[in-house]
């Protein structure tokens, strides 16, 4: 986590949005210090709801830079993500992957907690970007903690983007997880070893499997209509002068 | 603060009950309605989306209600007095938010257009058998109001009301109305903006670096702030200090716990409202609420025809609830009538207020309809005429429950 939030800080700083206007809700729980030095407004929400939490401050309002940190493979309130990218909700949603459920490179990830898997884990993985993509997200890119300078890139990217951008971060459990499997060392050379990096990789291919190297890499970057742009274009449409659009030059 | 004549809707007119909530919501200054359209709450927010796009307010049709519930939260922080919608299994999701709500401090209104339960139940019919889950629908120990409003103006006025008890002691109020109630038309006066009072959000004005985002007022209720302003706000769900910072300290947890029940608890006879009638001197006092205060009318008026002296206490406050007002009642009555639409839930309550000093009598009703109001006069007949006292409730027969069960089920070896 630590190395994600540091390169949030570096994106927030790359992108030039003032850290007061972004709110970060999460279902991580993040230590007061780290948001402290993030300057950003923190709201540890239930799990699985950051996503849609962070719709209601946007929608709330819209001057808001919202980023919504999931993890646990989305596994509570993946529906969130799958209609805030129907919707294009104006978020930039991070999802860490820490492989607690799922396998990787055929064999018992290194990474995998052992607690909750004691017989190696078995399920397959989500896609996630592509997941991103065909939901309607308008970015969607993937790094590992060791990628840090492209994933501060993406970070200040993704501020800029109008509506529902994705980051999957593959990152290494819980340090009790990490210690457990005694290979906390090991992890970022397993990142070396197993990622490679492809820039604008269709999303349908990066799939994780066992038998090929992790793609990384940013896969989508495209221009949608925001929630708010079409609200306030069909009400303006249907209500005229009747309508005070929500957000944006009149908010 | 006065109500925003742009946002009120000033004039007379026959609508129904859902419709003069979404109406009272928007008076109220609600700037965000998140919902999951459910029978029979659906008018509610359809009136909002059709007037919300004119007065600044937007909806969203969230996927779920978990959704929402979390929207109109995130809403909260965000600055703007958001609203909620929904009806019984739609409730049961939202327990989860609700819980977080209380634990942060959250301001924010939901209304419960309650149907027939359990689970999917009679969505297009009545019920009263959420009272309970109201109150302890999510886990751990909180505080909340509810409300029942009994008639369309009482929707529009009660939820303004609801939004300004919720500004003033920060935390989830409810409106705990029922289909008859929603779906109820009626004449429903709204006043003029300057004649609508609003509670304001309790903003805190100083310095960023002086804020403490959970330490409490006089009253026992911190200072909020919103999202965005500078405050690097760090908000929890987990038992948190007055910084908001986490901790699991035993005497923490029990201090701040014991503030979030306590703000509400030590505050009950400012949040409490009651309406009561003849209740001086009355033999049996009928204990109501929502629509079921309304059937109790009649109920009573035929039991005065008879030459008893019966008085009626209806709920408006359900949450908290009043007992130390029940327990003066029934050290001079000799029993209490409870109709609820339910097999037994706010009648407990009666019971525990009362300490065995008075005999506490519930009418029930299973749901999907209201009661027959010669129930009420007969159950009230029977418990002016109980000479001896009773322990615990008594569950009066009705006519509808002896048609179908013949008086009811007896358990056989």
């Amino acid at each position: 986590m630590t190395s994600i939030t540091q390169a949030l800080g570096k994106g927030i700083e790359k992108s030039g949005i003032d850290c007061r206007k972004i709110s970060v809700p999460s279902d991580i729980p993040f230590s007061p210090e780290v948001v402290r030095e993030l300057g950003v407004d923190y709201f540890q929400t239930p799990r699985g709801r950051a996503i849609a939490f962070g719709t209601g401050l946007k929608l709330g309002n819209p001057a808001l830079k919202v980023v919504p940190i999931v993890g646990d493979l989305m596994t509570l309130g993946g529906n969130h993500f799958v209609h805030g990218g129907r919707r294009n909700m104006e978020v930039c949603v991070v999802c860490v992957n820490n492989f607690v459920y799922k396998k990787i490179a055929g064999k018992p990830v290194p990474f995998a907690a052992v607690t909750f898997s004691p017989y190696s884990a078995f399920e397959e993985p989500f896609n996630f970007p592509h997941l991103g993509n065909s939901c309607g997200a308008v970015y969607t890119a993937r790094w590992t903690t060791l990628h840090t300078e492209e994933l501060a890139n993406s970070f200040a990217e993704a501020l800029h983007k109008g509506g529902l951008s994705m980051i999957e971060v593959l990152a290494p459990g819980p340090n009790y997880y990490t210690d457990i499997n005694g290979i906390e060392s090991e992890i970022l050379k397993f990142y070396y070893e197993h990622s490679v990096i492809k820039n604008n990789e269709d999303p349908r291919n990066v799939a994780i499997t066992p038998e090929e190297k992790i793609i990384v890499g940013k896969f989508t970057d495209k221009e949608r209509p925001t929630f708010i742009d079409s609200y306030n274009a069909q009400h303006s449409k249907i209500l005229g002068d009747r309508f005070t659009p929500h957000g944006g030059k009149n908010a | 603060m006065k109500a925003n004549p742009k946002d009120v809707l000033t004039g007379v007119y026959y609508i129904d009950g859902d419709v003069a909530s979404g109406y009272g919501a928007l008076a109220a200054g609600c700037k965000l309605v998140a919902g999951y359209p459910i029978t029979p709450s659906t008018e509610a927010f359809e009136a909002m989306c059709r007037r919300g796009p004119q007065v600044g307010a937007v909806f969203i049709q969230m996927e779920d209600e978990l959704g929402s519930m979390a929207a109109v939260l995130g809403a909260a922080w965000s600055g703007v007095k958001s609203m909620t919608i929904t009806s019984g299994p739609g409730y049961s999701l939202m327990q989860e938010n609700i819980g977080f709500a209380a634990m942060v401090e959250t301001p924010f209104v939901l209304l419960n257009i309650q149907r027939g339960g359990p689970s999917t139940g009679v969505p297009t019919k009545t019920g009263q058998a959420d009272m309970m889950q109201s109150r302890w629908g999510s886990h751990g120990d909180y505080e909340l109001i509810a409300l029942s409003p009994d008639s369309p103006q009482e929707m529009f006025d009660y939820t303004i009301k609801a939004f300004n008890l919720a500004e003033k002691y920060r935390c989830p109020v409810m409106i705990m109305s029922d289909e008859c109630v929603g779906h109820m038309t009626e004449k429903v006066v709204i006043p003029e903006a300057e004649k609508i009072e609003l509670e304001p959000r309790r903003l805190f004005t100083g310095q960023p670096d002086e804020y403490i985002p959970f330490k409490p007022d006089p009253d026992l209720v911190p200072k909020m702030a919103k999202a965005g302003d500078g405050f690097n706000l760090y908000i929890t769900g987990l038992v948190h200090d007055e910084r908001g910072h986490p901790i699991k300290n035993e005497e923490f947890k029990l201090k701040y716990i014991r503030r979030l029940v306590d703000k509400i608890r030590l505050n009950k006879e400012k949040i409490i409202e009651l309406k009561e009638e003849g209740t001086d001197g009355a033999d049996v006092v009928v204990v109501s609420y929502g629509i079921s205060s309304r059937v109790a009318v009649k109920g009573v008026e035929l039991a005065r025809k008879k030459g008893i002296k019966v008085g009626t206490l209806r709920l408006v406050t359900v949450w908290p609830f009043p007992d130390e007002r029940i327990t003066k009642l029934a050290k001079k009555a000799k029993a209490f009538v409870v109709p609820e639409i339910n097999y037994g839930q706010i009648v407990f309550e009666v019971a525990r207020c009362s300490h065995g000093q008075a005999n506490v009598v519930l009418v029930p009703h299973g749901g999907a309809g209201v009661h027959n109001p010669d129930d009420i006069a007969d159950a009230i007949e029977y418990a002016v005429r109980e000479e001896k006292k009773i322990e615990g409730v008594v569950e009066y027969k009705t006519r509808l429950e002896k048609l179908v069960f013949e008086g009811g089920y007896t358990l056989k070896e």
